[in-house]
């Protein structure tokens, strides 16, 4: 499902090279809910990037569903993320002149779904994930908690097969946190989303079947 | 959708849309009325032309050495089929004896009728028949009263009427001249007929009159040359629209001034949501979904503006009509919708043009180098 192999990133500055991620192998099985942890600055962010299509590995190759991402162009790339990846962000980052329901349903107007479907849809999500009644608030007008939700709505819109997940309780109270990381923990059991979760809290890891740990770069293999 | 995220975009950043549409307003305003109140100007100044632009007026070929046209040939003009009248003109310079003081004046022989149709008189009134008329000027000059008589050459002559100030005239100039009648002028000059002005039914027909002229007068040889007064009207018409050409030019640099406050504004915007831009294209934005929605905030802001600046710049041409012209009879012509459409167009094309860079620079952002950026 997903691939990496001997994926490297070095940021080149005048003066010194950083090797953010310095030769990572790895595969994430269908289905699979993988945490990443490590210390911050070690590099999970970045791989998480790789993974979303968001960054491009200095060498080596990441791999979504037997695609190698490194021969594809701008265009294919977008699609790839718009189609297969929904992305949840540490701060949420909806669009602030947009509602909640309106949020929801940019990634199918990227798509170019027709605005009756893509309204049913985005209804449909943010019922699943319990916040319908605020579908036309705007984000601002939101807590920290409905925010997620309305990004984990997003992320599902155009119904991926991947979940990446950057720290998605990193904002929230312990109780929100809770209720956000059962969501997606269902998905994950009950759709069959493959789950790949950034994080340095261990308590969150506990969701996942398997962590893998980074340091400096590359896996950390205990 | 696209629409309606453009919309909002700027209805956030309400009072720098306001201020970038003002500047277009401004612009637009300044290019359309500019362009009314010239073409107002140029009918204005076309009509006072308009009764002599059918005149074409003869003269001998001075450089062939024809110094008169012959009696046959004015009667050949007069018979032709598109002249309304002919007045022929017999002209010298003579001495005149005004109470005592001798000077040298130019003396014009026409038909006492001819002189009625084209000039009026100030004082007494239009006879010629063994008396004389002076152009305004020329009375003022030498102090001359109806009744008072002149000396040409051998001949007295009473004065029976002094004309009306003319000013210029692109035909003869009255103003320092004395009239008497072609009989008298024989009398006293030996030069034939200097000029015939000749008044063409038609203005479409002054062309077909020159024709006519060349061919039955000027067959042989070219004896008299031909003068169309239409071609002054042409020029005029040329030079004003030239004139508003410029005017229009610097009031586009108002636009321009406009084109770069929205290249700046949209710039900022493009920075303030540089990570909104990450976020779309990590969610799946094209490069050109955000092309396109930054081109249709700049042609919002386009279209806004050039719209009030159009409703705006009727007023604009109005004022300016009554404060130049003191009336605004030429407002409501076609060449004021045409004006507004073009202040518009530009207005738009301007607006349009300044977000190009912006929605360029915005697009090509890397999603991961904006979605870092705080």
């Amino acid at each position: 499902m997903i691939q990496l192999i001997d994926v490297k990133k070095i940021y080149k500055t005048e003066f010194y090279e950083v090797y953010a991620l310095n030769g990572i192998t790895m595969e994430i099985k269908k289905g699979e809910f993988v945490a990443i942890m490590g210390p911050s600055g070690s590099g999970k962010s970045t791989l998480l990037n790789m993974i979303g299509c968001l960054d491009k590995p200095t060498s080596g190759e990441v791999i979504i569903n037997g695609v190698e991402t490194s021969k594809l162009n701008d265009k294919q790339l977008t699609e790839l993320r718009r189609d297969a990846i929904g992305f949840i962000f540490q701060q949420y980052n909806l669009i602030p002149t947009l509602t909640a329901l309106e949020n929801v349903e940019l990634p199918m107007i990227f798509k170019g779904m027709s605005k009756q479907e893509r309204e049913r849809r985005a209804k449909e999500l943010l019922k699943l994930v319990g916040i319908e009644e605020v579908a036309n608030r705007r984000p601002l007008e939101l807590s920290g908690g409905q925010q997620q939700r309305v990004a984990i709505a997003r992320a599902l819109a155009n119904n991926p097969p991947i979940l990446l997940c950057d720290e998605p309780t990193g904002n929230l109270d312990t109780k929100s946190g809770e209720a956000v990381m059962q969501i997606i923990k269902e998905l994950n059991e009950k759709e069959g989303v493959t789950v790949v979760l950034v994080t340095h809290d261990p308590s969150l890891s506990e969701y996942a079947e398997r962590t893998v740990r980074i340091r400096d770069g590359v896996v950390d293999v205990p | 959708m696209y629409l309606e995220l453009a919309k909002r975009n700027l209805q956030r950043t309400k009072v720098r849309s306001i201020l970038a549409v003002v500047g277009i307003v401004i612009g637009v305003m300044a290019i359309a009325s500019i362009g009314i109140f010239g073409e107002s100007l140029k009918t204005s100044v076309l009509e006072n032309f308009k009764e002599i632009a059918n005149e074409v007026i003869i003269t001998p070929a001075y450089s062939n050495g024809y110094s008169k046209i012959d009696e046959s040939d004015i009667n050949k003009l007069e018979k032709m089929v598109y002249a309304e009248s002919v007045i022929p003109i017999k002209s010298d310079r003579l001495i005149v004896e005004y109470k005592k003081k001798r000077s040298y004046t130019t003396i014009y022989g026409m038909d006492e009728e001819d002189v009625d149709k084209l000039f009026d008189a100030d004082d007494g009134s239009i006879k010629l028949k063994g008396s004389c008329v002076v152009g305004y000027r020329l009375a003022e000059d030498k102090d001359l009263r109806v009744g008072y008589k002149i000396k040409i050459g051998n001949d007295k002559f009473r004065i029976s009427g002094i004309l009306k100030k003319e000013g210029r005239r692109f035909d003869i100039n009255p103003d320092f001249v004395i009239f008497v009648s072609p009989k008298d002028f024989e009398k006293i000059s030996d030069e034939g007929c200097s000029m015939v002005i000749v008044k063409v039914n038609e203005l479409e027909n002054v062309e077909a009159f020159k024709n006519a002229v060349e061919k039955s007068i000027n067959g042989r040889k070219e004896k008299v040359n031909i003068f169309e007064l239409q071609l002054i009207t042409e020029r005029i018409d040329e030079a004003f629209s030239q004139i508003n050409t410029f005017l229009m030019a610097i009031a586009a640099i108002s636009l321009l001034v406009a084109g770069v406050s929205i290249l700046n504004i949209m710039l900022m915007s493009t920075i303030e949501r540089t990570k909104e831009i990450g976020v779309m294209r990590a969610i799946g934005a094209y490069r050109q979904t955000i092309l396109k929605i930054f081109l249709l905030e700049a042609l919002i802001l386009g279209v806004i503006g050039s719209t009030i600046g159009g409703v705006l710049s009727i007023l604009g041409g109005y004022a300016i009509d009554m404060i130049m012209l003191h009336n605004a009879k030429y407002l409501f012509m076609p060449s004021t919708a045409f004006y507004i459409a073009e202040g518009f167009f530009v207005g738009v094309v301007t607006a349009v043009l300044s977000g190009i860079y912006p929605a360029w620079k915005a697009s090509k952002l890397e999603p991961i180098e904006a979605l870092r950026y705080e």
